[in-house]
């Protein structure tokens, strides 16, 4: 791994009124490196998603993207650097395809053809180079997930977020798209945070595990570290695998 | 009837229906400009948008008859004639096409709000991208029936010297004259009946799928 952190929390609390969402939850990820925040509804998980791209502000501590204080830059130039993926509806029902996976580029007033190639570029990734004069309405939820996932590569973000993305698909289409985010993975050089309330989705996507509860982060593990660990959260989801698929000591990240 | 007499309506009708147009074209595009407008800032500022319901309303509820009248002995904006006219049209047209453009525009889905300004819109991007294409079937049903509304309301602006197809039918009133009465009325709702299909059929057009 290397040195230096591209995304970290430090003491980041959030309140709502006078609830403590999240309490001094401090995190470093890594370029390359997938965080997958896991915890039961109401843990805080998405909160600490959505400090990320402002769309909240911590109550206190900060976060840091490539050493930047985030609460320093100008919000909208942090929010066109990061990909942003989340559970239907993010797609706008009165564009195509294309312009959906554009938009971010748009945005950022690329010349037209560059927008377009762009975006031709990162349907073809996804397999839906012939759907791209199509309205969302028209696609499978799985399709409408894979336009999303191409939308939040298009501007070649710093980071990427997902809020979890395929909590709604069935469980074929669910495996399809972890075997794409994996692919794409492969390639992109930022960071990336998945919420995801499912433990096996954690465990093939993540390259390390952050459990948090009631708004505490109860440990990071690596998938590895994440089957043998004796904190009670991580306990309580692995105790919901079937034992016998339970994920043997020789599993990796 | 002679035909120098058929001549004289015929050309009274057609003049009349001009002007009646203009009526209505001109205090319709004064009142969806302003209501479109001040539509739109009452969805960013909450008081805004409680004053300029309330003040639709109450132009609403007076009714139109009252509303020339009101208008008349105000300086500046009142007195007889067209300028009146136009201005209680407005007046009476906005609460439509206002409280449409406020539906319309808090009617999007908060969610794809929310996912358009994470992807980093500006709040004017989000108001040209993602609101007012939505809203547009909300905000053109409105207008519909701000114009269709109007073409009827017109009718009394000749009460107050403001003209239009309401010439014909006061005076067929007077003078118990059916052909007159009828030489007004039905231009008039033949306009209404236009635009009513004429906005139906834009209203459509604007739907996403």
């Amino acid at each position: 791994m290397p040195e230096r952190p591209f995304l970290s929390f430090a003491n980041v609390s959030y309140h709502a009124g006078e609830h403590l969402i999240l309490d001094r939850v401090s995190f470093d990820v890594f370029r390359g490196e997938t965080l997958v925040l896991l915890g039961r509804s109401g843990s805080g998980k998405t909160t600490a998603l959505r400090l990320i791209n402002r769309m909240l502000e911590p109550s206190a501590g900060t976060i840091a993207i490539d050493g930047k204080n985030i609460a320093e830059s100008n919000v909208i130039d942090l929010r066109r650097r990061i990909g942003y993926v989340i559970q239907e509806f993010g797609l706008l029902p009165h564009w195509t395809v294309l312009e959906n996976a554009a938009l971010v580029p748009r945005l950022l007033s690329w010349p037209p053809e560059r927008q377009a190639k762009r975006a031709e570029e990162l349907l073809e990734k996804v397999a839906l180079r012939e759907f791209s004069g199509r309205y969302p309405n028209e696609l499978s939820g799985g399709q409408r997930q894979r336009v999303a996932v191409a939308r939040a590569l298009a501007a070649e973000p710093l980071v990427l977020l997902f809020d979890e993305p395929f909590g709604a698909l069935d469980p074929i289409t669910r495996h399809e798209m972890q075997q794409l985010f994996l692919s794409v993975r492969e390639q992109y050089q930022g960071a990336s945070v998945f919420v995801t309330h499912d433990v096996l989705e954690a465990l093939v996507l993540a390259t390390r595990i952050a459990v948090l509860e009631n708004g505490k982060l109860e440990g990071i593990f690596t998938p590895h570290e994440f089957v043998q660990a004796q904190t009670p959260v991580a306990r309580a989801f692995l105790s919901t695998l079937p034992s016998n698929l339970k994920p043997g000591p020789s599993a990796n990240g | 009837m002679d035909e120098f007499v058929w001549r004289a309506l015929l050309r009274d009708v057609v003049s009349l229906t001009m002007e009646h147009l203009v009526l209505v074209a001109s205090s319709a595009s004064i009142a969806i400009v302003t209501g479109v407008g001040v539509g739109i800032l009452s969805t960013r500022h909450a008081r805004v948008r409680h004053v300029s319901i309330l003040v639709a309303n109450v132009f609403q509820t007076i009714p139109s008859l009252a509303l020339f009248g009101f208008l008349l002995p105000i300086p500046l904006i009142g007195g007889i004639g067209k300028r009146t006219a136009i201005i209680s049209l407005v007046l009476y047209s906005l609460l439509p096409i206002l409280r449409n453009t406020i539906v319309g525009i808090t009617g999007v889905d908060a969610r794809l709000r929310e996912a358009a300004v994470a992807m980093g819109m500006t709040d004017g991007q989000l108001l040209r991208m993602v609101e007012l294409p939505l809203a547009m079937p909300t905000i053109l049903a409105g207008i519909r029936v701000a114009l269709v509304t109007n073409i009827g309301t017109a009718v009394i602006a000749a009460v107050i010297g403001g003209g239009g197809l309401g010439v014909l039918i006061f005076r067929g009133v007077a003078s118990v004259d059916t052909t007159q009465i009828l030489a007004g009325a039905i231009p008039a709702a033949a306009l209404a009946l236009g635009a009513d299909a004429t906005m139906g059929l834009l209203e459509r057009k604007s739907r996403w799928r």
